[in-house]
């Protein structure tokens, strides 16, 4: 993007003969393509290939056994789209997505406003904090809360060891104790992206904003919140496209009774070897949210300026 | 007499325990109506001091009064200033009308009001027809100058500008010179204008406080501190000029300039020349001369004239600028050029001045009294 943008016309490439301008314009293009050549290999195998192999196999029929038969019918799809079942799935799916993403934008917006405008020497190391969970995999810390949040867990034996409630709550093995554990897991994912999308946020806007009169409240509302929509934006969907993707953690803290389109896709893939259902479920999870993501993207775009 | 709009008293700021104070007791009136421009090299607390009238940063002693009133621990939205900045500060989320409205809108203005004097605001900076563009559209003089409106729209008790010209190229900055000068005294606002920009303060300022290291070294109209000195610092610092180490012989009566007197003076063994000072000075002072005041002539008119030698020329059509060798001492002074011979280097010079162009410091010379 950038690359192409700073290729506008010089004064003196404007003056030269439209000829030689038409030539090396077509030079420069081809090196682009030239550069592109290695990036857009590594992609066709990495990318490409494995999509299309699943698009193919989503077209043919599975067998409970695990065997596949090679053919081209669309029946893979007819149940996913007429089982209320799925609809369901699919619906829960997308309500754990908005969930874990409006949740964690609450929580990691004020971390990261407090990141972004610190002038604290520690501020450096702060951010180092902020983002350390991501040294860990998201299957320990998934762990970590099952420990936090089980029935004997930290939270369960502080609160009847103080007598405040006699039976435990149940924290896991529900969409409570995954909801927890997304939350906390992408945090450091909402806070980098909020942070890289806080630009145009200033200091001294928010001074000016005060000399003109603005109390402290005001000048949250109309300066320093309309300047960090597009970092909560870009957070939210990051946060939004991670946790409809992700299955671990569902998994583990949903403990089977939580079921998302990720983890019907581990299930039909891994337990029943119905690799052309799990393949239609994935292309069905595929076009959804690319619709979904690409109709944010436009309205954000529009919220941004 | 005026009235005073603003008094800062003892005015004090550390930013932390054992660092020098970055403005150490400083005071200063201004009256109603005044630009005052708050002039010194960089690091010398102007900013600084600004801040802490528009109330956004504590004094750590001292107090500000506005109006009679005292402002110092008052929150900055509550003291009613207007502040332009050296960034402009333009809410980049807001068209031009929103901006200047932005002031009106936390008073809680009428809307009918409110659009009234946006527009009115917008006119008086001449973009009345730029009102729904988006602030990223215009050009550096034009947000200087919606910052301007918006800051004056409220119709502030003071107007405060932090080096407002400094983002803008040289032809640019003095035509928004003139207009924000010519916009100031239409509306009438008492204004702080800081700038490290001696001519942007001259041509501006009804006073110019000169600051250095957290001081006023000297306030007062344009012509005093470029005419009557007080300090070294003062002399150097506006405008050119060169100092000579002077012994006072004796006062030889009233001087010109009511207050001041006339006195004959040593200039290190080279005879007895005339200078103007304040009354009552002996012993050991500094002289300041500008360098358009000297008179050089090439045949030794005149019985009190320093004889020398040209070292250098240096020609710009207008003026020529000569530098001349006294003894161990160099003068440099600015002459208009003729169609004549001009002078060249090598050649003997003989430099006099007029007494009344010559002024005394008051503070005696240090180390040299006699
Ligand atoms: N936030 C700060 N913390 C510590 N010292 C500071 C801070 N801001 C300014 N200073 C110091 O205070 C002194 C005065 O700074 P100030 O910004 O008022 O100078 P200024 O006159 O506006 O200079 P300039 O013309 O460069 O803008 C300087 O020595 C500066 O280093
Ligand atoms: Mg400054």
């Amino acid at each position: 993007m950038t690359l192409l943008k700073t290729r506008g016309r010089s004064p003196l490439q404007a003056a030269g003969s439209g000829e030689l301008e038409k030539a090396t314009e077509k030079r420069n293009r081809r090196t682009y393509l030239a550069l592109l050549i290695p990036g857009l290999l590594g992609l066709l195998v990495s990318f490409v290939f494995p999509l299309a192999y699943m698009v193919r196999m989503s077209f043919n029929k599975g067998a409970p056994d695990g065997v596949i038969e090679e053919t081209f019918t669309f029946d893979t799809y007819l149940q996913p789209l007429t089982d209320p079942y799925y609809w369901k799935v699919t619906l829960d799916t997308f309500q754990m997505g908005v969930t874990v993403g409006l949740l964690c934008v609450l929580v990691s917006y004020p971390v990261a406003l407090f990141l972004a405008r610190s002038q604290s020497k520690y501020r450096g190391l702060l951010l180092a904090i902020a983002i350390a969970p991501l040294l860990t995999s998201a299957v320990v810390r998934t762990y970590g809360w099952m420990v936090i949040l089980g029935t004997n867990g930290l939270i369960n034996s502080s609160l009847t060891g103080m007598g405040l409630i006699d039976t435990p709550l149940k924290l896991t093995n529900n969409i409570t104790g995954v909801t927890i554990g997304l939350v906390e897991i992408f945090m450091p994912y909402a806070i980098l992206a909020m942070i890289s999308g806080f630009g145009r946020l200033s200091p001294q806007l928010e001074e000016a904003a005060g000399s003109l009169g603005a109390s402290k409240a005001k000048i949250f509302a109309r300066v320093t919140l309309p300047l960090s929509l597009p970092g909560i934006l870009t957070a939210f969907l990051l946060v939004f496209v991670l946790s409809i993707s992700t299955f671990i953690t569902p998994r583990l803290l949903g403990g089977g009774s939580v079921q998302v389109l990720a983890t019907e896709i581990y299930d039909q893939t891994t337990g029943l070897l119905n690799w052309p259902f799990a393949a239609a479920l994935s292309v069905i999870l595929l076009v959804l949210f690319g619709l979904i993501i690409a109709v944010y993207q436009r309205l954000t775009r529009k919220i941004g300026g | 007499m005026s009235e005073t709009k603003l008094s800062i008293v003892d005015l004090t700021k550390r930013y932390a325990a054992g660092l020098d104070p970055a403005v150490d007791r400083l005071n200063m009136q201004v009256e109603e109506g005044h630009l005052v421009a708050l002039l010194g090299p960089s690091g010398c607390g102007k900013t600084t001091t600004l801040r802490m009238v528009a109330g956004l940063m504590d004094p750590t002693a001292g107090s500000i009064v506005v109006d009679g009133k005292e402002i110092t621990h008052t929150p900055v939205n509550k003291r009613g200033m207007g502040m332009v900045f050296q960034s402009y500060a333009l809410f980049p989320h807001m068209n031009v009308e929103q901006n200047v409205a932005f002031g009106l809108q936390m008073r809680q203005t009428p809307k009918a009001e409110q659009k009234k004097r946006v527009a009115a605001a917008l006119d008086m900076v001449q973009l009345g027809h730029l009102g729904k563009r988006q602030t990223r559209e215009l050009s550096g003089g034009q947000q200087q100058r919606i910052a301007l409106a918006r800051a004056l729209v409220v119709e502030p008790t003071l107007l405060l500008l932090d080096e407002p010209l400094s983002n803008l190229d040289a032809k640019l900055r003095e035509t928004m010179r003139t207009e924000i000068r010519s916009i100031q005294q239409r509306t009438r606002a008492t204004t702080l204008f800081v700038t490290h920009d001696q001519d942007e303060a001259l041509d501006m300022a009804d006073r110019i406080a000169v600051m250095n290291g957290g001081l006023i070294e000297q306030f007062g109209s344009p012509t005093d501190v470029y005419e009557r000195p007080q300090t070294h610092f003062v002399a150097n610092f506006i405008g050119q000029a060169n100092f000579l180490d002077v012994t006072i012989i004796s006062e030889t009566g009233p001087a010109p300039v009511a207050g001041e007197a006339s006195y004959k003076v040593d200039v290190e063994g080279l005879g007895g020349f005339g200078a103007v000072g304040a009354k009552g000075l002996t012993g050991a002072h500094e002289l300041v001369i500008r360098p358009h005041r000297l008179k050089v002539t090439l045949t030794g008119e005149g019985h009190d004239a320093l004889k020398g030698t040209i070292e250098r020329v240096s020609y710009t059509g207008d003026a020529l600028s000569v530098a001349i060798a006294v003894g161990e001492r160099s003068f440099n002074a600015q002459l208009l050029t003729t169609s004549g011979d001009l002078p060249r280097r090598g050649d003997t010079a003989y430099l006099s001045w007029a007494p009344e162009d010559a002024y005394l410091l008051p503070a005696a010379a240090p180390g040299k009294a006699s």
